[in-house]
């Protein structure tokens, strides 16, 4: 895997990562905006 | 007195069941090793903000806003919508139409998952070592040639018989003591599953030492290693929208079917992005680590782009099983491959299944019981082309207008239906009505412009490079040709009598009235 690859696959992984865990959070908190 | 969720969790893991599917490990690593490596993914994140999300928003707060109506299906949302306009509960006739098309062929398939899986563990294709031999032995377990594999469908039969029936015991149960239940528990098994096949592949090394480059770090290369030439070709965005659209499940009417057993006051703008996020997980994240990576480290550069070329499910149903012939506990790894691709259809086909059956229990008030037993036996009826003429063509015609085309067609009417018929201010209160998060407001602006610009451009190409060649029968042989008529005259009838049934429970509610 050349350095393009490592970029494109970290970011894509991380972005996804970083979101549902996120998301998973914000579930398990609870907290109402509207 | 309509059924709900149980939880928060439950509804999400339905829809990212939903979701999840084959398409998630088999579609996608092939879609972006031929479509730029690690470049298909800037196509595929920006369909992913200006389609994907915008839709599943779109339609957790349509199906909300329609079970409110006690509707739990397009043609009731689409009416309460706008109750002025006669004929669009019509036009969300689709939305039971192409859940129950893609059932009809979907559970055929997901049966050979279940198969498989069996036939891994009792080492039916143990010594198989070449993709020659296996992809005879999964044409004759199709009933497509008789060898010394199988003789005929019996075993496929049987565990279609299976699927079928966990299938049906599973909608039985209704929304929280069946879909939600199995979800709950499907769901984390085939990320765990997932993770172990992950794992495995990926600590593969060099399985041939005469050959060191065929490494695992080359083969994560071969699906990540970005070709921006590629970002030049309409096409390569063309399939990143593609596989946005299939791999979320949204334009098929199953979202506002699960979405429609909300109550009022529940949140959808983070609970459709939950979804959303989980089913990325299943796919970028553990979808791209199996099947081109395992494939590259036992094939080579060159044997990998023949895999590639010959389509997603050979990878998974021919390459894969070879695969596992070749590493230690390969009869385990096999096992758990197809039971993890099981777990990813029975969540999704279950899912196709609830909107025909809402429908006769929504419009016709009828029982869940015999809503179910109405489903159970049309649909098992109507399985049985697709199994018995699998090799004439039949399925693929099903995918296309059922799994394709009206898809497209559905997210496009009810996108304008959302953000132009009922506007996008009502629209935009609803999407927040009692919502975890707020959206960001550059999406009003996506919403109303982008995302329905960006499905008309998908459906005019879905339309002209794939649709006309098929209406037309370009690539079909003059003795299948029958059987895709056949196909053809079951749909169109098919259609008629879901626009039947919804003018008459119109006309018996209008009567009651």
């Amino acid at each position: 895997m050349n350095t393009g690859g490592i970029i494109f696959v970290g970011l894509s992984w991380g972005t996804i990562a970083i979101l549902t865990a996120f998301c998973f959070y914000k579930v398990f908190r609870k907290k109402k905006v509207n | 007195m309509r059924q709900t969720w149980g939880s928060k969790l439950g509804i999400i893991m339905a829809v990212a069941g939903s979701a999840v599917g084959l398409g998630n490990f088999l579609r996608f690593p092939v879609q972006a090793a031929n479509n730029g490596g690690g470049a298909f993914m800037i196509p595929y994140f920006v369909s992913l903000l200006l389609l994907g999300i915008p839709l599943m928003w779109i339609e957790w707060a349509l199906g909300r806003y329609g079970g409110g109506f006690l509707h739990g299906t397009a043609p009731g949302i689409f009416h309460s919508l706008w109750e002025k306009n006669r004929f669009i509960k019509y036009f969300g006739v689709i939305g039971i139409f192409g859940p129950l098309v893609i059932f009809i062929y979907y559970t055929y398939i997901e049966s050979w998952t279940l198969g498989y899986s069996v036939l891994s563990i009792l080492g039916n294709y143990k010594g198989i070592q070449d993709q020659q031999t296996m992809q005879s032995f999964l044409s004759a377990y199709q009933g497509l040639e008789k060898n010394n594999f199988f003789s005929g469908l019996g075993p496929a039969y049987f565990f279609f018989l299976i699927t079928f029936i966990a299938n049906i015991i599973v909608v039985y149960y209704g929304i929280r003591g069946g879909i939600e239940k199995l979800c709950n528990i499907a769901m984390p098994l085939l990320f765990i599953l997932g993770l172990i096949v992950m794992g495995r592949v990926l600590t593969l090394g060099v399985p041939s030492p005469n050959n060191p480059t065929w490494n695992i770090s080359n083969g994560m290369g071969f699906l990540w290693n970005p070709d921006f030439s590629a970002l030049l070709k309409p096409k390569v965005w063309l399939a990143a929208a593609g596989q946005i659209f299939f791999t979320l499940s949204v334009g098929i009417g199953v979202i506002l079917t699960y979405a429609s057993y909300l109550k009022k006051g529940d949140d959808v703008v983070l609970s459709g992005l939950t979804a959303v996020s989980t089913n990325e997980f299943a796919e970028v994240i553990i979808g791209s680590s199996i099947v081109i990576p395992a494939a590259f480290v036992f094939f080579g550069p060159v044997g990998i782009k023949d895999i590639a070329s010959s389509g997603a499910f050979n990878l998974g149903f021919v390459t894969m099983p070879v695969i596992f012939q070749k590493i230690m506990f390969g009869a385990f790894f096999g096992a758990i491959w197809f039971l993890l691709l099981f777990l990813a259809g029975i969540t999704s086909s279950v899912s196709l299944a609830q909107p025909a059956i809402a429908f006769l229990e929504d419009e016709f008030r009828l029982s869940r019981k015999k809503a179910v037993t109405i489903f159970g036996i049309a649909s098992f009826i109507f399985c049985q082309p697709v199994i018995f003429f699998l090799g004439k063509g039949v399925l693929n015609e099903l995918d296309f207008w059922g799994g394709t085309f009206c898809l497209a067609l559905f997210a496009t009417v009810e996108t304008i239906l959302f953000t132009w018929v009922f506007g996008m201010d009502k629209a935009w209160d609803e999407i927040h009505h009692g919502a975890d998060m707020a959206i960001p407001r550059v999406y009003r602006f996506i919403m109303k412009y982008i995302t329905p610009i960006f499905l008309i451009i998908i459906l005019g190409w879905w339309t002209v490079k794939d649709g006309i060649p098929i209406l037309l029968m370009r690539d079909v042989q003059a003795a299948d040709k029958p059987y895709i008529l056949g196909a053809r005259i079951f749909l169109v009838l098919l259609f008629v009598l879901l626009a039947i049934l919804v003018k008459i429970a119109w006309k018996n509610r209008k009567g009651k009235k």
